[in-house]
């Protein structure tokens, strides 16, 4: 487990993208893009296939330069950082390895261009727990091997500001739970962390605040229990034995009750506290009543639904689960939403 | 094996990079070739030059442009990991190769048609105002004229066969970088080592290995005697080192791990 | 409004440091992949294992025998050719020597003047006509031993009054040729050490021509008349093999009237033959003269000048222990190419620009990494093949051109230039272009195929010459062991070692295309998205 590395720096704000444009050709890839990373806490920048995250990663660290818009880490260009990898570590693509050179040896160079010594590395890869393999040929890695060695170079320079690209792919489950261990201490110490990813079972536990982009704008710009609460609205999931007359009571009450399986029953409108009161007083029998916890998936699909680039078609005519769309058509109830900041 | 053929026909085409190498290799030739008879010159009879050879020296260069295109036919796959795709899909292994073998020689033979054609025509239209008349001894340079017909044709072999050796190359060592500097080693320091080398046997011999200055005896049409090798030996040698290259590649292709 | 700026000094060192910092990643890019280390050390291989087999395989032998050839060597130390027709006597301490020269012709060789039956004439059969750099004049020599040091003042065939001394030294005078009825007057006057050459067109004013210092000149030494003409060799462009056609040796015929000479000179007038032995290197016909009181004819063949390569003789220069610079140079350019084009492959061009947002510095330090390490291949790979190649070819019978330290030094440290300039070429063609295949071919036919025309024939000397000047094989100059004499009669072409450039002049234009590459590849770098 990597021990939470103390750093030493203070800042506001660590990223700051504003107006952000930028089309290849006749496709736009960043259309107005604009947010904040803040310090301490790990923002996870989430989107569908296409919606421009690796894009605006990239654009910040003035890899790809932007038709329009800044991109400020500490609030200077990354191209003006003296040791760029002391301000901003980044992974953004763990296969990008000469296959040839061991992995200490691409640890070494990018020591070498910031000024750092052959300690530091040594440091660091005993940290990520590649000792054993740092003499090995980078192209032998699998790639679980190859995502710490990324992590390796990112933590390279002890930057307050790391960012990283979906560093979740093809992570066994061990891995995860490192990685997710790893970037809330790194957040716990103080950095900004930014996270991207298009899975958001990944970031379920991880993220404190969600950037939700779609279309290379950003949708939503909230903290994660904001979102769940939203998403989750005040549904109730009753399992009872007499179903009639527990709609009946409900519905008295002044909520909608809709029968969503055999002695199933979905109630909107009343907490489970009150439920459970109203149930009690009537003596209608339960043996289940549970708070329904939209999970970050359904929340997002349902924010996201009308910004996805890449759909496939579902088996039996329905739409991706939380999205309300059922086989048989039907208006889907509306999820509670945020609205996007400009 | 017509799947193959196919398969890699397709590969080929839609690549956009072939369409572009090919139109280098005849681009290449026929401006080189214009080059070369702009600035000869036969003062009077018996100047002693070839105006055939001369009217195709441009496949010097151009076969360096058929060179790149046959090592990319094989290494983009090995750079890109689609190898692995390819074999998945044809096991097959020799089968590949001699499909690839045959697609990438059929489009050379077409380009290096075109190639030479023009080269042809430009040795006709420029070589007369430079003193390559009847009057001192060259007949104009047509097809008709069997020499040149074989001259002509031989440079299209010629550079079908740099293609075959490149794709040997190239299948053997995997790396673009590392085949196209050997091929290109190959084909142009022998002649250099052969023009320095003071020793006439010596010289005659490598000028008679080596497989540019062996190959490129099919274009002689004058002075025939004086060759190391005859136009065909020569071509021959040359295919025998495009077999070998094939041989090479192959063999490693078959019993090594796919990469 | 004033604008704040950072403290100058302050963001100067930043850059220093950040470029040393640069610097040190590449080279440690560089070294930490085994594959690109191992490529240069084949460079440096191939380099000296190419010109060993040449070396091997350069057998010269004279019928069958191996040659014994004695070899004039200049005061310079440069090997010449001395072979002329002398006809002299000594002079004891200063004098002066005049003569009026009434013409000058000569004889040509021709296609069948070469095969002459026994009995007739060696001249039997050759044609009138003068080779440009005939010569007949005044000379004072040291002695008569071939090589020893001379100033002489001449007509030329086409060049006009020339004074030439040491062989290597060349001063153009009055121009046009003597006739009987335009002769001209020749004086030369010797003065302890200085001897100083004079012409005139009527006897009574002089023009001074020139003046040369032979130090060490002794006090006896040989004064005279001389007729010497130098073979003729005629480049049409031929096959691989090399040039063949009409050549031969000639021959030149100087008359001279009213021969005057002031000072000690106790013997009468001689004539030797300088050269020609059987063993000797430049073929020649024996001349002779006629005296009829202080007229006089003399007619020789040869040449007094320094052997260059191309010239009538069979010696070879430096240049050809280091012929496997050429296979060396590919190997380097594969290796330069492949230092930035393996980046581009892999993405690792990203993590390099994360790590240095300077990419015009990124560039230039590869560049100087690259640079440096095929300098030291290039210069190990010299600083073996010359003595071992050399070595090689005069045990297999070949004479080689004496050249000194400097010279020596000069080839060494341009050939290992030449592979770094080249390895910076492929590297700046490799980042524009970001395909290898095609970068190296770029630069591996741009520097070897001008070369490989010109060796071959392909193209007429002229377009040969032009080529030769402006491509970035113009570089390979700098291997030239003897420079290119314009007063010899040589054909100057590349096969033979011969350049139209100087030394350095050929490595600046390499450099040139270099430099464009590079500024070009830092242009388009930073303009494009990584």
């Amino acid at each position: 487990m990597l021990a939470a590395l103390p750093y030493n720096q203070h800042m506001d704000t660590a990223i700051e993208v504003d107006g952000l444009r930028k089309s290849f050709g006749p496709t736009v890839a960043l259309d107005g893009m604009t947010f904040t990373i803040r310090p301490g806490q790990v923002t996870g920048f989430v989107g569908p296939n296409g919606a421009g995250k690796t894009t605006t990663m990239r654009v910040i660290l003035g890899l790809d330069a932007p038709d329009a818009g800044t991109a400020l880490v500490g609030g200077r260009r990354y191209a003006t950082l003296r040791h760029p990898l002391t301000h901003l570590g980044s992974l953004l693509d763990a296969s990008a390895l000469q296959p040839s050179r061991t992995a200490r040896s691409h640890l070494l160079w990018l020591a070498r261009s910031q000024g750092l010594s052959p300690a530091r590395v040594d440091e660091v890869i005993e940290q990520s727990g590649l000792d054993k393999v740092a003499r090995r040929r980078a192209g032998g890695f699998s790639l679980g091997m190859r995502q710490r060695l990324g992590i390796a170079a990112a933590m390279l320079g002890d930057p307050p500001v790391l960012m990283m690209d979906e560093p979740f792919n093809g992570m066994d489950p061990e891995g995860i739970v490192w990685m997710r261990g790893f970037l809330r201490s790194l957040a716990g110490a103080g950095r900004a962390v930014l996270v991207s990813s298009h899975l958001m079972s990944e970031l379920e536990d991880t993220a404190d605040h969600l950037v939700i982009v779609g279309r290379g704008k950003v949708i939503a710009d909230t903290s994660v229990a904001g979102l769940l609460a939203a998403a989750s609205g005040d549904r109730a999931l009753l399992r009872t034995a007499d179903p009639d007359r527990a709609a009946m009571v409900l519905e008295h009450a002044g909520a909608s009750v809709t029968v969503t399986g055999v002695g199933l029953l979905t109630v909107t409108g009343l907490d489970t506290g009150q439920i459970s009161t109203l149930l009690a007083g009537q003596v209608v029998p339960f043996s289940e009543l549970s708070a329904h916890r939209a999970t970050l998936e359904e929340a997002y699909l349902g924010l996201t639904q009308d910004a996805v680039e890449y759909r496939a078609e579902y088996p039996g005519g329905s739409g991706p689960p939380g999205s309300g769309v059922s086989p048989g058509g039907g208006v889907p109830p509306r999820a509670g939403t945020t609205g996007a900041r400009p | 094996m017509t799947a193959a053929l196919r398969a890699e026909w397709t590969k080929l085409r839609t690549s956009p990079g072939t369409t572009w190498l090919l139109l280098a290799v005849v681009a290449l030739t026929v401006a080189v070739s214009a080059a070369a008879a702009a600035s000869a010159r036969c003062p009077a009879a018996g100047c002693g030059q070839d105006p055939g050879k001369i009217s195709l020296t441009g496949v010097d260069l151009g076969q360096a442009a058929v060179a790149i295109a046959a090592v990319l036919a094989v290494s983009t796959e090995y750079s890109t990991g689609m190898i692995r795709t390819t074999l998945a899909a044809m096991p097959g292994r020799v089968t590949v190769l001699a499909a690839k073998t045959a697609v990438v020689a059929a489009l050379i033979l077409g380009a290096g048609a075109l190639a030479a054609g023009g080269s042809l025509l430009a040795g006709w239209l420029i070589l007369p105002g430079h003193g390559f008349t009847r009057a001192h001894g060259f007949a104009p340079l047509t097809l008709a004229d069997g020499a040149v017909l074989r001259a002509t044709a031989g440079s299209v072999l010629y550079l079908a066969l740099i293609a075959l050796l490149s794709l040997g190359a190239a299948t053997a060592v995997r790396d673009s970088a590392v085949a196209i500097g050997l091929v290109l080693g190959v084909l142009y320091l022998l002649p250099i080592v052969a023009g320095v080398i003071h020793n006439a046997t010596a010289q005659r011999h490598l000028l008679q290995a080596a497989p540019m200055t062996a190959g490129l005896d099919i274009q002689a049409t004058t002075g025939l005697r004086s060759l190391p090798l005859t136009p065909w030996q020569g071509l021959g040698v040359l295919a025998a080192w495009a077999a070998g290259a094939l041989l090479a590649g192959g063999l490693l292709l078959r019993f090594r791990d796919a990469g | 409004m004033t604008a704040t700026q950072a403290p100058p000094q302050h963001s100067a060192v930043a850059e220093r440091d950040s470029f040393a910092c640069t610097l040190r990643a590449e080279w440690t890019k560089f070294r930490t992949v085994r594959g690109w280390v191992i490529g240069l050390t084949v460079a440096a291989l191939v380099t000296v294992l190419v010109g060993l087999l040449s070396a091997a395989g350069s057998m010269s032998s004279c019928n069958g025998r191996p040659c014994h050839f004695r070899y004039p060597v200049g005061p310079g130390g440069e090997a010449v050719t001395d072979t002329f027709y002398f006809v002299h006597r000594p002079l004891v301490g200063n004098g002066t020597i005049t003569a009026q020269v009434t013409s000058l012709t000569g004889l040509l060789p021709t296609a069948t003047s070469g095969r002459v039956r026994a009995g007739q004439s060696p001249q039997s059969g050759m044609r009138p006509g003068l080779e440009p750099w005939s010569k007949g004049g005044l000379i004072v020599k040291a002695n008569t031993t071939q090589g020893s040091a001379y100033a002489a003042v001449m007509v030329t065939g086409g060049h006009g009054v020339r004074m030439q001394y040491d062989y290597t030294q060349d001063i153009a005078g009055p121009p046009g040729r003597p006739t009987p009825a335009s002769p001209r007057w020749l004086r030369l006057t010797r003065a302890g050490d200085m001897i100083t050459g004079y012409a005139s067109t009527d006897g009574t004013h002089w023009t001074e021509v020139g003046t040369a210092t032979l130090p060490g000149l002794p006090a006896t030494v040989q004064v005279g008349l001389f007729a010497t003409s130098p073979a003729l060799t005629v480049t049409t462009a031929q096959g691989l093999l090399g040039t063949s056609g009409t050549g031969g040796p000639t021959l030149a015929s100087t008359a001279f009237g009213q021969v005057r000479l002031r000072g000690a000179a106790p013997a009468a007038w001689t004539g030797t033959q300088l050269g020609t032995g059987t063993v000797d290197v430049a073929p020649a016909m024996a001349g002779g003269y006629h005296q009829a009181g202080d007229t006089f004819r003399v007619t020789g063949s040869g040449d007094i000048a320094p052997d260059a390569p191309g010239g009538a003789g069979p010696g070879q220069p430096l240049d050809h222990t280091l012929v496997g610079a050429f296979a060396g140079l590919i190997a380097v350019v594969v290796v330069a190419t492949m230092f930035v084009t393996a980046e581009y492959r892999r993405g690792l061009i990203r993590t390099t620009f994360t790590a240095s947002p300077r990419r015009g510095q990124v560039l230039a330090a590869k560049a100087i990494v690259i640079a440096a390490v095929s300098f030291a291949a290039g210069l190990v790979a010299a600083a073996i093949a010359i003595p071992l190649n050399s070595h090689v070819l005069r045990a297999n019978g070949n004479y080689l051109y004496p050249a000194n330290l400097l010279t020596v030094a000069r080839i060494a440290a341009g050939t290992a230039g030449l592979l770094a300039v080249a390895a910076v070429l492929a590297l700046a063609l490799g980042a524009m272009l970001r395909r290898s295949a095609i970068a190296i071919t770029v630069v591996v036919v741009a520097i070897i195929l001008p070369f490989l025309v010109a060796v071959t024939n392909l193209l007429s000397p002229g377009a040969d010459d032009w080529l030769m000047r402006l491509v970035p094989a113009a570089g390979f100059a700098v291997q030239q062991a003897i420079p290119n004499y314009p007063q010899v009669s040589n054909a100057c072409t590349v096969a033979s070692g011969c350049y139209p450039l100087a030394p350095w002049a050929g490595f600046a234009v390499l450099c040139a295309w270099a430099a464009a590459a590079l500024a070009l590849a830092v242009f388009l770098v930073r303009r494009r998205d990584a």
